[in-house]
């Protein structure tokens, strides 16, 4: 393991995190606000820690895919690191921990905040705030594609480190292309928003950062109401329609765009994801109906907003969903453990994974009515082999038990169970809110510091998919 | 690039990070000092005067129940004292006005007072009349009231601010040491990066380059040493394995 290689790439993370740095360093100067030396003196440690590694370390010719691991791994982390600086330097509600949990849950799109009063931060820091969901939704992605071109073989295997076997195989595109085509929806879809966000009356910055959560599916609102504080349906409508788009494996969307829609269709993974969805809004609508909402209108607004909100992990807000009947409550919080599509920004187990399930669960029943006959396993033609479906359903355990133990934690730290559960399955699936302490309308500042920490490990645990921090913490690795 | 820019970049660097950290943190300092002086020359002062009015008005209050009860002169000499210090605390206000929209309630403050002023000649020039405690509930009492309640609201307003400046004096004090913190962590973490790279680049290989040496006059061992970089140590290597080449012919 050569460490001054995975110095020398990880550099280019902490580059692109300085281009939003001094980005929000600027809006901070226009505005004449507070955050203006925290944010410029961060992107000035930025340029010089991700500058200097250039200075000494010659481009490598190879990497090996042990250390295109720990570069993947260690930008998440330093990406973390650094962008919990600005929050730490303005101060106020932000101690190192909270810092640490707004910077985690802002990098892996998770959008749960320790904010208390969200719009006493200064604009230049909010916008930070948004852009760390952006950079962090694409993150990977990005670096990806700025180091490929030195990483050969290696990038395949970074690239199935993010996203599940299935997806990674409905790819039938070189890597590098497929990295490219990512980054085209991803901008285009942000750019889309804004404008649609613009034309429902909502100032730029407004519809720039509230554009950066939605597609990043991370939930940072900058007002303290989310979304709810607009009271607009266009702007609810638009963002519910861009946090189904962000859900949907990018690779398909952009097939979709380029005339192939035939593919959108006829991917399982995405008709799971829409039937999910639509079956999800429909029965919460039914329940919430004359419960919570007298009219069928304000419950098919509401209750969409906020299942398509759970169910793609984004995490924004309408309504204060902690007062909704418990069977909307359960509904949700299946959906915070499910989650959108692989190959988007979307956490979670994942549409394709959940696929993979049911189509385990199909086969077993089959192998006990015919003991003795020979299946292959097929998902839209593509063979699923035993050590995929075994992975699959591995992570899926994993998963469950990962949230479980935390739970377990958070619990003995004082918190209710519905607190501790939601909190701990929120964060692992990168969605933000839960319910109880940390509901829809409340945020994580009243989680104990440990608290916090385990969670924030939830979110990095979920953003790598669990392999990755596993093996990065493994001492085996690093030699 | 030559190893004489490499590791004066890496000192350049340190010494950008403490710098910048510093001289942010005297300014952050600086401004937490005239806060302070703000606080006391904008905010207090205005306060102190508020306090004066407030009791000064009290004072006339009770001026005019003494006249009222027919104790004309010992009204009159306290109602002199009150005007004259509720003048002189209103002329502090006045001048020192700071605060967005302070201006209004000082001109509120003068109004009211102008009002309550106006009742006065009743009570001095016909005191004991029979009617006087009616006209007291009536009409000086209320301008009274309402004359101190303007100044209160003007205490209010720049107690408020004091309260403010004073936190907004405590975010700057976390401002100013943050930025020395994050610089020693950064320089800390940065140090350590950088002795990394001048061990491998620049101390190994020569380390390497000597035993190879050794080996080679000792036991005439070929020189085999990797340089990665592209500097004088990669000359020197390609410098010395030319000497042995050429000792060799």
């Amino acid at each position: 393991m050569r460490l001054q290689v995975i110095l020398r790439y990880v550099g280019i993370i902490l580059l692109i995190n300085a281009v939003f740095l001094f980005l929000s360093a600027a809006i901070s100067f226009l505005k004449g606000d507070s955050a203006f030396f925290s944010l410029s003196y961060t992107f000035l440690i930025s340029v010089l820690f991700g500058v200097f590694p250039f200075v000494f370390v010659p481009p490598a010719k190879e990497i090996s895919s042990q250390e295109g691991f720990a570069i993947l791994v260690s930008s998440w982390l330093l990406a973390c690191l650094f962008g919990m600086v600005p929050y730490m330097m303005w101060g106020g509600e932000f101690s190192m921990t909270n810092a640490w949990f707004e910077s985690v849950s802002g990098f892996t799109t998770t959008g749960s905040s320790i904010l208390t009063d969200i719009e006493a931060l200064p604009d230049g820091l909010l916008f930070w705030r948004s852009a760390t969901h952006w950079i962090g939704g694409v993150g990977i992605i990005v670096f990806a594609l700025a180091v490929m071109p030195s990483m050969g073989k290696v990038g395949m295997a970074l690239y199935r480190t993010e996203v599940s076997p299935l997806a990674a195989m409905n790819f039938k595109l070189q890597t590098k292309k497929t990295l490219e085509i990512i980054m085209y929806v991803y901008a285009g879809l942000t750019v889309l928003q804004t404008v649609a966000l613009l034309f429902c009356g909502l100032p730029l910055f407004d519809a720039v950062t509230h554009s950066f959560a939605t597609i990043a599916t991370g939930g940072f609102s900058t007002k303290n109401l989310s979304v709810a504080h607009y009271g607009s349906a266009a702007v609810e409508v638009v963002i519910m329609i861009f946090m189904i788009l962000s859900g949907i494996n990018f690779g398909l969307l952009f097939m979709a765009v380029s005339g192939r829609v035939r593919a959108l269709f006829t991917s399982t993974v995405f008709r799971y994801y829409v039937i999910a969805l639509f079956v999800g809004v429909v029965l919460s609508v039914i329940n919430i109906h004359g419960t919570i909402f007298t009219g069928w209108p304000d419950a098919l607004r509401y209750g969409s907003f906020q299942i398509i909100s759970i169910a793609t992990s984004t995490g924004f807000a309408t309504t204060d969903s902690n007062v909704w009947p418990p069977f909307v409550q359960l509904l949700l919080l299946f959906f915070t453990l499910q989650c959108a599509c692989s190959g988007s920004t979307s956490g979670g187990i994942k549409a394709d994974r959940m696929v993979i399930f049911w189509h385990a669960v199909k086969k077993r029943i089959k192998k006990i009515e015919h003991p003795h006959v020979v299946m292959k396993s097929k998902i839209d033609h593509i063979a699923i082999e035993d050590d995929i479906l075994e992975a699959s359903l591995l992570f899926l355990v994993l998963y469950i038990a990962i949230v479980f133990l935390s739970s377990v934690l958070l619990s003995a730290m004082g918190l209710d169970i519905m607190t501790a559960f939601s909190a701990s399955a929120a964060t692992m699936g990168n969605v933000g809110p839960g319910f109880g302490m940390v509901g829809s309308t409340g945020n994580f500042s009243q989680i104990p510091e440990l608290g916090k920490w385990i969670l924030t490990g939830n979110m990095l645990l979920g953003r790598l998919e669990i392999y990755g921090i596993f093996l990065f913490l493994l001492l085996r690795f690093w030699r | 690039m030559g190893i004489r820019a490499k590791i004066l970049s890496g000192f350049m660097i340190l010494a950008t990070m403490l710098l910048i950290a510093g001289g942010w943190s005297i300014y952050e300092l600086k401004n937490i000092g005239l806060s302070v002086q703000n606080i006391l020359d904008e905010n207090y002062r205005s306060i102190d005067a508020s306090k004066v009015m407030i009791e000064s008005l009290e004072r006339a209050d009770s001026a005019v129940l003494l006249i009222l009860l027919g104790r004309k002169d010992e009204g009159l000499a306290i109602l002199e004292i009150a005007e004259e210090h509720f003048q002189k605390a209103y002329e502090t206000a006045g001048n020192n006005v700071t605060i967005s929209g302070e201006q209004s309630y000082v001109e509120a403050v003068g109004k009211a007072y102008a009002e309550y002023r106006e009742s006065w000649p009743q009570v001095s020039f016909n005191p004991g009349n029979g009617k006087d405690s009616s006209w007291y509930i009536r009409e000086s009492n209320p301008s009274f009231l309402k004359a101190k309640q303007t100044v209160s609201d003007l205490l209010d307003l720049n107690t408020r601010v004091m309260y403010k400046m004073a936190s907004h004096s405590e975010s700057r004090a976390h401002r100013a040491t943050m930025p020395g913190i994050i610089a020693m962590a950064s320089a800390f973490i940065f140090a350590i990066v950088f002795s990394f790279f001048i061990n491998l680049y620049v101390i190994s290989p020569i380390i390497q380059l000597t035993s190879g040496i050794r080996d080679y006059m000792e036991r005439g061992k070929p020189l085999n040493i990797r340089v990665e970089s592209e500097d004088e140590i990669s000359m020197l290597v390609s410098s010395v394995e030319q000497l042995i080449n050429k000792s060799k012919i």
